[in-house]
């Protein structure tokens, strides 16, 4: 009887512990959650939308890179000038975000997690607008690859982002801020 | 008058010594891989001129082929003239002589650095290419999604067991340095793939000193992240340390060859701060004297 107990109990410990220690979610997969499979539809409706605008490409003109990427946000803004925080962001999509950055940052990986935004150069708090550029002075924090064991994967075009305690997605070419959640990072 | 002239001959002496071109310990063997490391360097400040031509003299008795640039690459403003005043400018002897550069994206870079063509990343945030007989993959630590991950394993996969595997990127997996210290994270998703595809060395910067850590599992961690910035006193050296350099700014040099990895790490001043001769793990002791 004792024996059993502690196979069980080394079980359930190694099948606990070993998806923590390589990083692999505890959770079903990203992809099956209602408020996730909004969210990527939505964000795979803006890359459509950004895919059909002009794009940069690799050139040793610096001036190219900076005109085209502020040509390229500067038609974003044009076409979604309606954008608004919770578009892509929706409702759902953001109650799943929130609850599994929690459960992130209060699980066992939650203080190394913790770390990485503080060696990656964290970013205070700042007044997010929809459509504006990140900031060009800004570092990038660290997302820790942790969290993003657990999310939705983005296509290329779009990155997750980390400022003070928002949550932020990203265009990385037009370094648009897309949508984001606030408060999501405790 | 006599006075001022012995102060002003003082002056040239001291200025012409700290000019001479350091020593090469590398061997320079023929057909070697030959390269220097630079990190956290685009600052448009003077020390990371300073850097730049000492490297340039280097370049001179140890022809290097190309610089990988372990991000940070361009601090603060990104406009065409920023870029120029920290890149373009100080390295430009060494792209005259057509040594190329390799990059990878630090914390404080902007992404569409990748679009740079001297940058050499063609637009990726992650790319791989070989030199010789070594395989270099370049990361970028600021986002290991798992689609990055699953990329690295494939690419570690493809490149097979008998050259040589370097990873390159910006945040070290371990280091001593007070500051930011080792990234433990990145180290649990990167270092079970280090180890089961044979990396033997890893180069990364964020932290402001040289540092080399002791093998760690097998594989050998450089910390080059004062090539412009420079966090004098910063490195608290603990177990892992196996040499550091914190007192000026630096930047590595490394020969290969064969299975012999030679590296010679170099200060502003010239001084050879950090040598060494690193033995491919696993690679078969020839009876070649």
């Amino acid at each position: 009887m004792f024996l059993r107990t502690g196979v069980l109990f080394i079980v359930l410990f190694v099948g606990l512990r070993i998806p923590m220690a390589v990083g692999r979610p505890a959770d079903p997969p990203a992809s099956e959650s209602p408020g996730f499979r909004e969210f990527m539809q939505r964000a795979q409706e803006y890359v459509k939308l950004q895919k059909a605008m002009p794009r940069l490409r690799t050139t040793k003109k610096r001036e190219e890179i900076v005109e085209r990427r502020r040509a390229l946000a500067q038609k974003i803004r044009e076409t979604r000038s309606n954008a608004q925080p919770g578009d892509i962001f929706t409702p759902a999509a953001s109650d799943e975000f929130r609850r599994v950055i929690r459960s992130v940052f209060q699980g066992p990986a939650g203080r190394d997690v913790r770390r990485t935004i503080r060696q990656g150069a964290p970013v205070p708090d700042r007044h997010l607008i929809v459509n504006s550029d990140y900031p060009e002075h800004l570092p990038v924090t660290t997302v820790p690859p942790t969290l993003l064991l657990r999310l939705p994967q983005l296509p290329p075009e779009l990155a997750y982002r980390i400022i003070g305690h928002d949550f932020v997605l990203q265009d990385i070419q037009a370094r648009v801020i897309v949508d984001f959640i606030p408060g999501a990072i405790p | 008058m006599r006075r001022r002239t012995f102060l002003l001959a003082a002056f040239l002496n001291r200025y012409a010594l700290s000019l001479r071109a350091q020593d090469v310990i590398l061997p320079g063997k023929p057909g070697s891989v030959r390269f220097a490391a630079i990190g956290d360097m685009g600052t448009g400040e003077a020390a990371q001129y300073q850097i730049a031509q000492r490297m340039l003299q280097f370049h001179q008795q140890f022809p290097f082929t190309f610089v990988i640039a372990l991000g940070d690459n361009i601090y603060g403003g990104k406009s065409p003239a920023e870029l120029q005043k920290k890149f373009e400018i100080p390295y430009k002897p060494l792209l005259d002589e057509g040594v190329q550069f390799y990059a990878v994206l630090g914390n404080h870079d902007d992404s569409n650095e990748r679009f740079y063509k001297f940058f050499n990343m063609n637009g990726q945030q992650y790319y791989s290419y070989k030199k010789g007989n070594v395989h270099f993959f370049a990361l970028d630590s600021n986002y290991l999604d798992p689609k990055q991950l699953a990329w690295l394993e494939k690419e570690l996969a493809n490149a097979g067991t008998t050259d040589w595997k370097i990873c390159y990127f910006h945040h070290p997996l371990y280091s001593s340095g007070a500051f930011h210290g080792s990234s433990i994270e990145l180290r649990a998703v990167l270092e079970p793939l280090f180890l089961k595809y044979g990396v033997q060395v890893v180069f990364a910067g964020h932290e402001h000193v040289y540092e080399r850590v002791k093998p760690q599992k097998g594989i050998y961690y450089f910390t080059e992240g004062a090539s412009g910035e420079l966090r004098a006193g910063n490195l608290k050296k603990t177990d892992l340390t196996a040499v550091g350099y914190d007192k000026d700014r630096s930047f590595l040099s490394v020969e290969i060859s064969g299975d012999d990895l030679y590296f010679q790490t170099v200060s502003r001043t010239g001084v050879t701060v950090d040598s060494g001769t690193i033995r491919r793990p696993g690679a078969v002791q020839s009876d070649q004297p």
